[in-house]
């Protein structure tokens, strides 16, 4: 009987050692510098990214689009995406869920130039919280080299505008961008910053098994990092690969059917090993 | 006196300024083929600016210019595709142009 107390104990304090991981929804294509444009692979993901850990369900995106901008001086275009979302089923290491891919055909991503990602997902309903979560999430492409709109809000409710070039980070760089609710900046605002420590395996709709980096404390699977009293975040890239930043509750709106909705932003990028 | 020499300075302070400037970007250009005869090329520069106007030439085997144009207002060139073999020039100017060969022009 007390060896069934031990057991149980025990079993309470593995359960409550699971490290607490973040949300972060993906957009996620493997290679955003481009020397030139090609058919392109983009996997839509909802997943606790540093552990390949639980993926949930997505429901059908509110919005999937492009904005493309060759060179300073070029006249800004969108295409929406969300025609070309396919369901698939995505394999984390614990579990499945419902995720989206696309297939963007080279006539729309040939020319040279920047490419902006932008996903609003349809809320999502944490059961354990009892609330709703909307992660509006941006990731950026470049072709041939000659930049765009990369430093430009696209006008979304909540979003990161980077100031500096998201595609082309070395590893060891200062990431820096602003946090925006409604086009003005939010300062003091909660940050989860994620490492992508399994590879997508684009083929099989899942994630690698062998990690990346190894942990040494709960603390370094989702760092915390705020944004200053203009809304900016710093964050110095220690190892190749991408890396998600979100912002909890950002966004303007705060209900979603009746419950409580955390609106956040969340902003992609990629360093490459010099 | 003291009012040529500040005024010197800046003249030499603009043209470092602007030498820096057109020494700092690498000029680029793509070209596709549009698959109905025609191939498209634009252009541009690694600073972001506009390759409007900059100069073209499609010049066949022996090097001579079979075509001339210049980019337009949105930095593009597009031309009939000539018979055979074929280059692209995309002359802007000493240290920046680019020359295409048109077999690795493809849709």
């Amino acid at each position: 009987m007390k060896m069934k107390v031990v057991f149980l104990n025990l079993l309470l304090v593995v359960a409550m050692a699971v490290p607490a991981s973040a949300h972060f929804q993906m957009i996620y294509t493997p290679e955003i510098a481009k020397n030139k444009g090609a058919e392109t692979d983009v996997k839509l993901v909802f997943t606790h990214p540093f552990e390949a850990g639980h993926t949930m369900k997505m429901g059908m995106p509110e919005e999937f689009f492009m904005l493309h901008q060759k060179g300073e001086e070029g006249k800004i275009k969108k295409y929406d995406l969300k025609k070309l979302l396919k369901p698939i089923t995505w394999t984390s290491l614990t579990n499945s869920g419902e995720a989206y891919e696309a297939k963007l055909p080279k006539k729309i991503v040939r020319s040279m130039g920047d490419y902006t990602l932008v996903l609003v997902p349809a809320p999502y309903y944490e059961g354990e919280e009892d609330i709703y979560i909307q992660q509006i999430t941006k990731t950026y492409m470049n072709v041939g080299g000659l930049p765009g709109n990369w430093a430009a809000p696209a006008g979304l409710k909540t979003e990161w505008v980077p100031l500096v070039k998201p595609y082309a980070m070395w590893t060891g760089m200062t990431f820096k961008a602003q946090l925006l609710s409604d086009g003005k900046p939010v300062p003091n605002a909660d940050v989860e910053v994620e490492y992508m420590n399994h590879e997508p395996d684009m083929k099989n709709n899942a994630f690698k098994k062998e990690e990346k980096a190894h942990a040494p404390h709960d603390a370094f699977v989702t760092m915390g990092v705020k944004t200053d009293a203009q809304g900016y975040v710093t964050f110095a890239i220690p190892k190749a690969g991408w890396w998600g930043f979100c912002a909890l509750g950002s966004g303007p709106d705060k209900e979603f059917k009746g419950k409580e909705l955390s609106q956040d932003a969340v902003i992609w990028i990629k360093a490459v090993d010099m | 006196m003291k009012k040529i020499i500040s005024k010197l300075v800046v003249a030499a302070g603009l043209i470092v300024l602007s030498a820096t400037a057109a020494l700092a970007h690498s000029p680029l250009c793509s070209c596709f083929d549009n698959g109905d005869g025609t191939v498209l090329c634009e252009g541009g520069f690694s600073d972001g600016s506009s390759a409007s106007g900059v100069k073209m030439f499609v010049r066949d085997d022996s090097g001579a210019v079979v075509l001339k144009g210049a980019m337009n207002e949105d930095s593009e060139f597009e031309f009939k595709k000539p018979a055979g073999h074929y280059t692209v020039t995309f002359d802007g100017g000493e240290g920046h142009s680019i020359e295409i060969d048109g077999s690795d022009i493809v849709e």
